[in-house]
């Protein structure tokens, strides 16, 4: 297991580094900008004043002066669906991608077990999803040091749990689906289609009531995001892991029963289109 | 099921995929210490074989035993004494070939002897300092006979071992695999290069349509053969009884002096035949392996097509 991890972590080294300089940019400029922004007279009255709709969307804007605010509507709002995008297509090639390029036919045939290598993966996925969050709450919370924004450290962590959470749940979604589905793409667009429905479902339900109860049934309703800095809602983190795991054990259980592909095998043996209008135009 | 002395023991194996019956239940024994030949067109079953014994895939009916073990049930200890080298072989590409290796002595918990690995990359003339991305076929395919062959494994399962190298590394790759079995390792490769298989196994196994159709030694597969006889008589003769002998038959005749004839099996019947004519020479054209390949390929598409 230690050398599937040990070599997810180093496979995984550019992906990583990418997307943690992305995020640690975005976080840098996002507090630099902060005291500008808060300081612009009239600025929360402008905030006020937009469309009610456009407000509703994002879940308010009245407090985004507020460093609570301020980092709820321009960080952890969005973020699930970024950093999602990431840990999304993290999740669906950890096994499938490998598997689609014939690389884990000669892996498997070493002498680790299915369980072992799935495993090591997975922590490979927590570990790298981990340190690209661990360089977001960096970039906020080092420079944040000589801005205005007066919260602690431990403030500044909080609301990257359920993030963690969150877009964690997606990845392994992503995972499972790519055992399920035929191929990695397949399983990356479908979880990724779903966090980016979930969202849009999240921010339309704020001007439609009728909407309301059907997002009660989507993992996006329970993400705190920036009012996480107030205080953790255990529950609801509990609750996202939980399925989580959920969705690794049912994706480990399928990758214990399935065959290792090279090529070739599997997929749902669907008719292609082309195949179907040559047939119907031979018919007529 | 009872294994003995046996490498590999297989039983009624059958394989599908979806529609496609890729094994038909295949009966495969491989004693210890032999250098066993897998033969058969592509798509005949070979690959599909050997990834049911490394449990890559599993079938779906019938029994498989590798060094006395069940890999469904215990997958780890049997990979632990065999080394593999897939017909598909791809690498990591973002590696070094010492750092795909490296990973692969990970893997098997790093119990490898380098100064070996090296030993082994040298005769093969391979750069451990290469990138896998810019490797040939044929230097990834040394990479693949190196991991296979580094922690020297009790059982070697090689898919087409020397595919992609030029004859001077297919010699060597040969000579390594006879070494292997020198030191006590059984040695299953499939190919559908019959030469290969003549020059380099004991014995022989003809997989065709998911159905182990003989299993002999190279030199029985011979005897078993169309063989091409030409015979120059001292004065014309009627050869019309010689194409009545048990397998034979009169392929032309040049004014009863020269006749050729086709014989299938023994060439006993023949030589007893001939002793009542005035025989002057005898030509028999041995048949290669080659033949005796397409002579089983041949049939069942005589039979298919009934």
């Amino acid at each position: 297991m230690l050398a599937e991890l040990k070599h997810t972590l180093l496979r995984k080294r550019g992906q990583m580094i990418g997307w943690a300089i992305g995020i640690a940019a975005y976080g840098v400029l996002m507090v630099s900008m902060f005291d500008s922004i808060v300081g612009i007279a009239g600025f929360a009255e402008m905030m006020e004043s937009y469309p009610e709709d456009i407000a509703a969307f994002f879940g308010g804007l009245s407090q985004i002066t507020t460093p609570k605010g301020y980092l709820d509507v321009y960080y952890f709002n969005y973020m699930t669906v970024i950093i999602g995008i990431f840990t999304v297509s993290l999740g669906a090639g950890l096994l499938v991608n490998d598997e689609e390029k014939g690389v884990l036919d000669l892996v498997m045939s070493y002498p680790v077990s299915r369980t072992a290598l799935f495993w090591g993966r997975v922590l490979g996925f927590l570990a790298v999803t981990a340190l690209v969050l661990l360089v977001g709450w960096l970039s906020w919370v080092l420079p944040a040091q000589g801005t205005e924004m007066d919260l602690t450290w431990i403030e500044f962590l909080r609301p990257f749990a359920p993030l963690f959470a969150q877009v964690v749940l997606f990845g392994t979604l992503a995972l499972l689906l790519s055992l399920v589905l035929p191929s990695a793409r397949m399983a990356g667009m479908l979880a990724g289609g779903l966090l980016v429905g979930n969202y849009l479902l999240i921010g339309l339900s704020n001007l439609n009531e009728d909407l309301k109860a059907f997002i009660e049934y989507t993992p996006l309703y329970y993400y705190q995001g920036g009012k996480a800095i107030d205080g953790l809602n255990w529950g609801w983190l509990g609750g996202q892991l939980a399925v989580a795991l959920v969705f690794s054990l049912l994706a480990w259980w399928r990758f214990q029963q399935r065959d290792i592909r090279v090529g070739g095998e599997g997929g749902w043996n669907l008719p292609a289109l082309s195949r179907l209008v040559r047939r119907s135009a031979r018919q007529a | 099921m009872m294994t003995g002395d046996k490498a590999i023991v297989a039983r009624g194996l059958a394989k599908s995929y979806g529609k496609v019956r890729a094994l038909r239940g295949v009966d495969l024994e491989v004693a210890r210490g032999e250098l066993f030949g897998f033969l058969g067109p592509n798509g005949a079953g070979k690959t599909t074989t050997i990834r049911c014994l490394l449990d890559l895939i599993r079938p779906d009916a019938g029994e498989i035993r590798v060094l006395g073990l069940d890999p469904q049930a215990d997958p780890v200890a049997v990979r632990e004494r065999i080394g593999y080298l897939p017909g598909e072989l791809n690498m990591e590409q973002s590696l070094k070939v010492e750092g795909q290796l490296r990973y692969f002595t990970d893997l098997r918990g790093n119990k490898i002897d380098w100064g070996y690995v090296r030993e082994l990359a040298r005769r093969l003339d391979l750069d451990l300092a290469m990138p896998i991305k810019n490797l040939s076929k044929g230097n990834k395919q040394k990479v693949g006979v190196v991991q296979a062959l580094m922690h020297r494994p009790e059982l070697l399962l090689l898919d087409e071992p020397t595919a992609g190298l030029d004859p001077l590394m297919q010699q060597e790759v040969y000579r390594m695999l006879r070494e292997a079995q020198a030191d006590g390792a059984t040695v299953f490769f499939s190919s559908h290069i019959i030469s290969e298989v003549g020059t380099l196994a004991n014995r022989v196994a003809i997989i065709r349509a998911g159905v182990i159709v003989e299993e002999a030694q190279p030199s029985q597969l011979v005897s078993m053969a169309i063989r091409r006889i030409w015979i120059r008589f001292l004065k014309p003769v009627n050869p019309a009884p010689l194409g009545e002998v048990e397998g034979a038959t009169v392929l032309s005749q040049s004014n009863g002096l020269r006749v050729h004839l086709q014989v299938e099996g023994e060439l006993d019947g023949l030589i007893k035949a001939l002793a009542a004519y005035p025989v002057g020479d005898i030509e028999i054209e041995r048949p290669s392996l080659e033949e005796i390949f397409l002579a089983y390929y041949e049939g069942d598409r005589t039979e298919e097509e009934n």
